[in-house]
């Protein structure tokens, strides 16, 4: 068991060495959506100008909730992680790990983890810039209990993020080209997932019916408790089906991964 | 032949190329284009969801705000379909000394490099952002002249040198910093404010957004003239804009192209 853990370790600390190596890409990216918050500020900004209040929320809230979707894109989303798994298929580089006492699966975690918390940690650089600017408009709700459940909601957002993202790579084994898919579902999930506009301003239905996909609890749900948008019972039933997912999802991933490897064809050294 | 008549004609062999192309790779074409559709809808319901709990947006209402958005969307799908391509794979080539290709070519250096490649998934949704132009259009009673009709046109031209100029200054810094993708991803992040009436600027955002950089007037100048008609402001400051910016990018891009030293550039 600790033998097994020592090799994600390494794998974990290879990826932090190889996300250290982008710092500066994961910093101008980190920069440029400073502008990105600043256009949320402004268009929010003008939808308040006369009320005090949309679907619920006041101006304060709802920035908090971008400037917290923000940070978290950073800290728990999947960047490319699609893309590199796709590409280690495509070229045949995941031969190796066929050969090898290693779970590709924790492999590309331990990887995904170590990218998360050098991009986590290098967006706070940009947004603590921000901060003298923004901090009159962010208002977090300060109740305890809502960082106790955002700890568990955030690593299971990790990992449905994560997951999903794997699920995509793992299409290469089936079509060539799975860029133009990932990037249709990058829509998809960025609309159910809360990144555009908190999910609670959609009609009652289909809040109701996106609280039920996998999309909401890999951005919206964390975001959701640790801004004040959900009470204690729904954050403890969204807890339940976020595991839900995560179960489904780790099962799909790996029926996947199963399917694919028959078809798959390993060629050269 | 005059040299225009020799550009365009390299353009257009360019473009049936691309054509050719598109129509090789059909379930490419599909998909892409759905990517754009896709992005588009995202926009799209990002404005019907604010409308549903407001009736304004910086005193625009929802009709006006989806001729803004359908403007803004149609000058941007028309920098996708005809520079995109091209200027991504201006940085990838500096890199790699593959702009040699593009020296060797008869003709400007700069033209050959934005117009060799044309993707027709960006025009198919140009259409529809037209559409959606006409759709607000529709809602708001409008029944624009056709000096109105002249004026818009022009107006979205201006739009598309601003958006293009400001594409090439991006990606132009690959002369100096060898990799501009952390650059290109600026310019994705300034058309966010090109979707945002001008009214909704204040302090500094308004000097930043509005005066500093040509991302709110490029879109807001065209959708003007169709609400409220031929102001001479608007008009005279966006084709103002589109002169100064593309001069920059010229002057910005010939100055990098006397770094390029091929291959160990």
């Amino acid at each position: 068991m600790l033998r097994a853990a020592g090799k994600y370790r390494q794998a974990f600390l290879l990826g932090l060495q190889g996300s250290l190596v982008y710092r500066w890409n994961f910093a101008v990216r980190g920069f440029f959506s400073l502008f990105h918050l600043a256009a949320v500020f402004i268009l929010w900004g003008a939808a308040f100008a006369g009320r005090d209040q949309v679907g619920g929320f006041d101006l304060r809230q709802t920035l908090t909730y971008f400037t917290t979707i923000l940070f978290l894109q950073f800290l728990i989303s999947a960047f490319n992680e699609d893309y590199q798994i796709s590409e280690e298929i495509r070229q045949g580089l995941i031969n190796q790990f066929l050969l090898k006492p290693i779970n590709y699966f924790l492999y590309r975690l331990s990887i995904f983890a170590a990218a998360r918390l050098v991009s986590g940690a290098l967006i706070l650089l940009p947004l603590a810039a921000a901060y003298p600017f923004i901090h009159d408009a962010l208002a977090f709700p300060g109740e305890p209990w809502r960082l106790a459940a955002a700890v568990p909601a955030l690593v299971l957002s990790a990992l449905v993020q994560f997951t999903i993202a794997y699920c995509f790579g793992l299409l290469t084994f089936w079509f060539l080209e799975i860029q133009g898919l990932v990037v249709l579902s990058m829509a998809v999930e960025a609309v159910l997932g809360g990144q555009i506009f908190p999910l609670d301003l959609l009609p009652p239905a289909l809040h109701e019916t996106a609280r039920l996909l996998p999309f909401y609890y890999q951005m919206y749900f964390p975001a959701a408790i640790l801004t004040g948008r959900i009470g204690p019972a729904e954050t403890a039933e969204g807890l339940a089906l976020q595991a839900g997912w995560v179960v489904l999802l780790l099962l799909l991933a790996q029926a996947l991964w199963v399917r694919g490897l028959r078809r798959h064809t390993a060629v050269g050294g | 032949m005059s040299a225009v008549a020799q550009h365009l004609r390299v353009w257009a062999a360019s473009a049936r190329y691309s054509l050719t192309r598109a129509l090789m790779f059909r379930g490419d074409f599909i998909i892409w284009a759905l990517v754009e559709l896709f992005w588009m809808g995202v926009n799209l319901l990002l404005v019907e969801v604010i409308y549903r709990h407001t009736d304004s947006i910086a005193g625009w209402n929802r009709a006006e705000m989806l001729l803004l958005l359908g403007t803004s969307l149609l000058i941007q799908r028309l920098l996708m379909g005809f520079f995109w391509s091209g200027l991504y794979d201006l940085g990838r080539n500096v890199r790699n000394g593959h702009l040699d290709f593009f020296l060797a070519q008869p003709g400007s250096v700069m033209f050959m490099v934005s117009t060799r490649k044309l993707d027709p998934d960006g025009l198919v949704n140009s259409v529809v952002a037209l559409g959606l132009v006409i759709y607000a259009a529709g809602e708001l009673g409008l029944r624009p002249t056709p000096g109105q009709l002249a004026l818009y046109a022009a107006l979205v031209g201006c739009g598309l040198v601003i958006h293009y100029s400001v594409l090439m200054l991006s990606t132009a810094s690959v002369f100096w910093l060898t990799s501009a993708q952390g650059v290109e991803g600026g310019y994705f992040s300034l058309i966010e404010f090109s979707r945002m009436p001008r009214e909704a600027f204040r302090g500094a955002a308004e000097v930043i957004f509005v005066w500093l950089l040509p991302v709110v007037v490029v879109s807001n100048a065209p959708a003007r003239v169709l609400l409220y008609g031929f102001e001479p402001a608007w008009v005279l400051g966006l084709a103002g804009f589109a002169a100064l910016w593309l001069g920059l990018a010229v002057l910005v891009f010939h100055r990098g192209l006397r770094r390029y030293a091929s291959a160990s550039s």
